[in-house]
């Protein structure tokens, strides 16, 4: 909790959650908290954030959701990957990992 | 599959919002419920989780509404929301909404009917394939014989050396226009017809509906005796008959066979009807110096205008060092068919466009003025949505909705006022191919980007600044009347100014333009245009071919016509004066140097009856009139105009001394035996040139124009004295019979449509300017109201007030008359070409507009300074 949290670069938080539903289906608060723990507290994703997030790629068709019941019994909706949002998850995954090397490189270049 | 996904969203989100909003708010529910466990689960108090789990959340209302952002179709519905609002709006104000919608109803109407008119003139594709090709190719005369023209027609052998010479062009054709007379049982009817090569139709490549065009070989003499006829003609005359083909027709006394019709809308050269194939012999083909025909071609898909214009040019100089004897100083130009077709109209057409935009503009000023006034009405019902979160984007997009549904509603309605407006103008204006002119898909987009401009102007200024006020002292500034902030009324002000000076410039304008009509309308033609009749025939070559039978037509024409009761006099001539139409000839003075007949001086030259000058009114200066004794067996005579006497003889008595028209040279040197007063041929604005007059007994042309001079009311002779003429050939029919009143006031039909039009968009802007002025002044007298009523009590005079709220209203009306004065400096120039016997910036006008625009500016300051004074003070300072 004690780490900064760092603004989300536009684009990222897109990656992100893809990244979490393609470990299994999720409510909203699942999303928020996977990315929680598998950024180790360094994003903390807003829900003013996360449901538009959600809701555009939903329509963009990449996600697809539906009601369901919690660990605790509760009614809660779920979103789960498409086959085309596996793909959108493969081909950003890929862009950013081209990225993330040519800025790392830049940076180490003296 | 993005896209499938994509559509049915925006489906759902548009038709079945509800379902979809319901939804997410029990997301959300469920987001809060499961948060709320978890807090509950690290310890909390249920009231504490509750708590934190909504404070990070961070406001259910405000997560909804980004989610709704982002929903497809979310800018569909929020424009079909703010058309909602802003017809709920609109309804509401029920006396604004008529008075905007109305005010950009003429003004949008205007603009589309104007619009429609240069569309069909200017911008519209002629009726004929690929038009963008045809050009016309006209000579270009010898600066030092025709002063100022610019074009001329051409001579048979020069044509054919062009044709056969360039290379630039597809195809090229010669024609002329004549008039025919066709025999029917009853009066013969005058009508317009092309004489046209064989190759005319395939310039403009146009077929007959029915039958066939011509061949090369009807071009030969004999062979010629075919007519192709228009799609009107055909209808009118004989009843759309569909086996007319092949029948024959009697045209000026000869028989011709039908051989084809063309299509409806088909009516080149100009209101031509029918057309018959142009056969020169063997003579005609060797003529370089009498120029009396119209060359059409269509240039080669890979040539431009310039490289046409170059050939031409370098082909007329090689002919002007062939023959320099008829070709010194003649060259030749090429001018796309619309320009030539459009003419002069162009500027004109350009100036009443701007002018009509001038007069919306005014409109959107004086309506986003009135949406100000209205607005700080509105002040606070903006100022509470924007505290309650609403984004400035989102409420200038609101307001801007509203504005540009007046102008759409103003639009339509404008539509329909332009549909009768462009009719009006085609009638007003008698306009060239005017079956072009009319509401087509482009005038319909032209009404639509208009409209929507228009609801863009009259929104942005009051969007902007609602939006920018601020909230706290628009709502502590309660229910008063006192809103409107300072910076508010300045905007109202700089639209006022920018009113006047628009309505000034087009005052201006008009001003110009009526200053020149004026000036013209006084200008003295040389003749008596009163109580005179004119028309004009041309007689059959097959049966007047011989000038003894001219001769004798002419005589028994002027006998059986001065025999009508009513007739003081009549006389003949080749052309009426100002009817349009001159012929020029080159002659030479005896004992000076004759040179080339191409560096021969030119003077216009007419062939009259002894009668002519009495009976048209041109008086004598010096010598004679002609007399019966003037006649083919006596001494060559010729009578000349001041004008020519003046250039020719000047200092010098031309009595007495002989010049041979060189038309005419194989009658020798003429003796002058006259000079008459100088007659506007031409145009009442253009300088009466040289001219000389030779008897009609000597040089008897198969052509003739009567003047006849009544006692009484002309109109009331047409009738006899054409009985008259047909008594002696009924097959001659007469063309342009109208009095010499209507001679002249068509010759001014252009001027006074550009000037009614002009006068008519400047009184509009006029009137608008003053409305303008009075709304802001009497708002401001609204806003002062408790100011006024202090100094009232204090003491201060009905005077002081009067003085005080007019000088307001003559400030803004000062600074609007020197904005619009040097804006008038600077576009009045433009249209220098349509003014006559004023300069662009007469000082007259300038001065005399600005004194209207002043005058009305204070009058329409003086009503609401009036209520001012009427202010009770007691009452006044109650109000608050």
């Amino acid at each position: 909790m004690a780490k900064k949290q760092v603004d989300l670069l536009q684009g990222t938080l897109d990656l992100l959650v893809l990244k979490s539903l393609a470990l299994g289906p999720l409510h909203g608060l699942g999303v928020s908290n996977r990315i929680a723990q598998i950024t180790k507290g360094t994003f903390k994703v807003k829900p003013g954030s996360l449901f538009p997030a959600l809701h555009r790629m939903e329509e963009a068709g990449w996600l697809q959701s539906s009601w369901g019941e919690s660990e605790n019994n509760r009614r809660a909706k779920y979103y789960r990957l498409t086959a085309a949002g596996r793909r959108q998850f493969d081909a950003e995954t890929q862009d950013w990992q081209r990225i993330s090397l040519a800025i790392t490189t830049a940076l180490k270049a003296t | 599959m993005a896209l499938i996904s994509r559509l049915t969203s925006l489906w759902r989100n548009l038709f079945h919002k509800d379902r979809v909003d319901q939804e997410f708010s029990e997301e959300i529910q469920s987001y809060l419920d499961l948060l709320t466990e978890a807090k509950l689960r690290q310890g909390l108090s249920p009231r504490e989780a509750r708590r934190n789990a909504l404070l990070e959340l961070g406001g259910v209302e405000q997560v909804e509404e980004r989610v709704r952002e982002i929903r497809m179709g979310r800018f569909i519905e929020t424009v079909w929301r703010d058309v909602r609002t802003g017809v709920r709006a609109l309804v509401h104000s029920p006396v604004f909404t008529v008075v905007t919608v109305l005010s950009l109803a003429l003004g949008i109407g205007a603009n589309t009917a104007i619009f429609s008119v240069v569309n069909g003139l200017l911008l519209r594709p002629l009726p004929y394939p690929e038009s963008e090709q045809i050009v016309d190719v006209w000579h270009t005369p010898p600066q030092q014989s025709f002063p100022g023209l610019d074009k001329f027609s051409v001579s048979p052998a020069n044509y054919l050396d062009w044709k056969a010479q360039s290379t630039s062009f597809e195809q090229t054709a010669v024609y002329t226009d004549t008039a025919f007379s066709l025999s029917t049982s009853g009066d013969p009817l005058p009508l317009i017809g092309g004489v046209v090569s064989s190759d005319f139709f395939s310039v403009l490549r146009s077929n007959a509906i029915q039958g066939r065009t011509f061949t090369p070989d009807e071009e030969q003499p004999g062979h010629d005796q075919v007519v192709v006829i228009g799609h009107r003609l055909w209808q009118r005359a004989f009843g759309a008959n569909p086996n007319i083909i092949g029948q024959t027709l009697t045209l000026n006394s000869r028989s011709f066979t039908v051989v084809g019709i063309m299509p409806a809308g088909f009516e080149f050269p100009r209101e031509a009807e029918l057309w018959v194939p142009l056969a020169w012999d063997d003579n005609d083909r060797k003529t370089r110096s009498i120029h009396d025909y119209l060359v059409i071609a269509r240039l080669k898909q890979n040539v431009s205008l310039q490289q046409a214009k170059a050939e031409m040019s370098t082909i007329s100089s090689r002919l002007e060092q062939q023959y320099p004897e008829e070709n010194s100083g003649w060259g030749a130009v090429v001018i796309p068919l619309r320009e030539d077709l459009v003419g002069d109209m162009r500027l004109a057409l350009l100036v009443l466009f701007s002018a009509v935009g001038f007069v919306l503009l005014i409109a959107c000023a004086n309506v986003a003025n009135l949406m100000l006034a209205r607005g700080a009405n509105r002040q606070r019902e903006i100022a509470v949505r924007i505290a309650l979160g609403a984004g400035r984007a989102r409420l200038v997009r609101q307001l801007l909705t509203e504005s540009v549904l007046l102008a759409v509603i103003g639009g339509l309605l404008g539509l329909l006022l332009a549909v009768w407006g462009s009719k009006l103008l085609v009638q007003l204006g008698s306009l060239p191919n005017s079956g072009d002119i009319g509401i087509d898909t482009w005038a319909l987009g032209f009404t639509l980007l208009v409209s929507f401009g228009a609801g863009i102007i009259i929104g942005i200024v009051p969007a902007l600044q609602f939006t920018r006020t601020s909230i706290s002292e628009t709502l502590k500034q309660g229910s008063g009347r006192t809103g409107g902030t300072p910076i508010k009324q300045h905007t109202r002000k700089v639209l006022v100014i920018s009113e006047v000076a628009l309505s000034l410039v087009l005052l201006i304008g008009a001003g110009l333009m009526i200053r020149s009509f004026w000036k013209l309308q006084n200008v003295n033609p040389g003749f008596d245009t009163s109580n005179a009749l004119t028309m004009s025939i041309v007689l059959n070559w097959s049966r007047y071919s011989e000038p003894h039978q001219r001769l004798a037509f002419a005589d028994r024409a002027i006998e059986q016509i001065r025999a009508v009761p009513g007739v003081v006099s009549v006389g003949t001539t080749t052309k009426i004066p100002l009817a349009g139409g001159g012929s020029t000839q080159p002659f030479s003075v005896e004992g000076r140097p004759a040179g080339a007949i191409a560096e021969q001086p030119m003077a216009q030259t007419r062939y009259i009856s002894p009668d002519y000058f009495r009976a048209i009114g041109i008086s004598l200066r010096q010598g004679r009139f002609f007399s019966e004794q003037d006649r083919d067996n006596s001494v060559p005579v010729v009578i000349i105009s001041e004008a020519m006497a003046r250039r020719f003889w000047p200092g010098e008595n031309p009595i007495g001394k002989r010049l041979t028209p060189s038309f005419h040279s194989e009658q020798g040197a003429r003796e002058i035996v006259g000079v008459v007063g100088d007659v506007k041929t031409s145009g009442l604005d253009v300088d009466a040139s040289a001219m000389m007059y030779l008897p009609f007994k000597q040089a008897p042309l198969p052509f003739m124009s009567f003047v006849v001079r009544t006692s009484s009311n002309p109109e009331s002779l047409i009738q006899p004295v054409s009985r008259a003429i047909y008594s002696i050939d009924k097959e001659q029919a007469l063309t342009n019979v109208q009095t010499m009143e209507q001679v002249l006031t068509k010759s001014l039909s252009d001027r006074r449509f550009n000037m009614t039009l002009l006068l008519t968009f400047a009184g509009v802007a006029l009137m608008l300017a003053a409305v303008g002025v009075y709304g802001v002044m009497n708002y401001t007298v609204t806003l002062r109201t408790r100011e006024l009523g202090i100094r009232m009590a204090l003491g201060a005079k009905k005077m002081d007030v009067l003085r005080l709220v007019v000088g307001q209203g003559l400030t803004l009306t000062l600074i609007g008359v020197g904005a619009g004065l040097i804006s008038a400096y600077a576009l009045t120039r433009l249209m220098a070409s349509l003014l006559y016997g004023v300069t662009a910036t007469d000082y007259l006008t300038f001065g005399s507009v600005s004194a209207v625009l002043i005058a009305v500016g204070l009058a329409a300051s003086y009503v609401p300074a009036r209520r001012a004074t009427k202010v009770n003070p007691t009452i006044a300072l109650r109000a608050e």
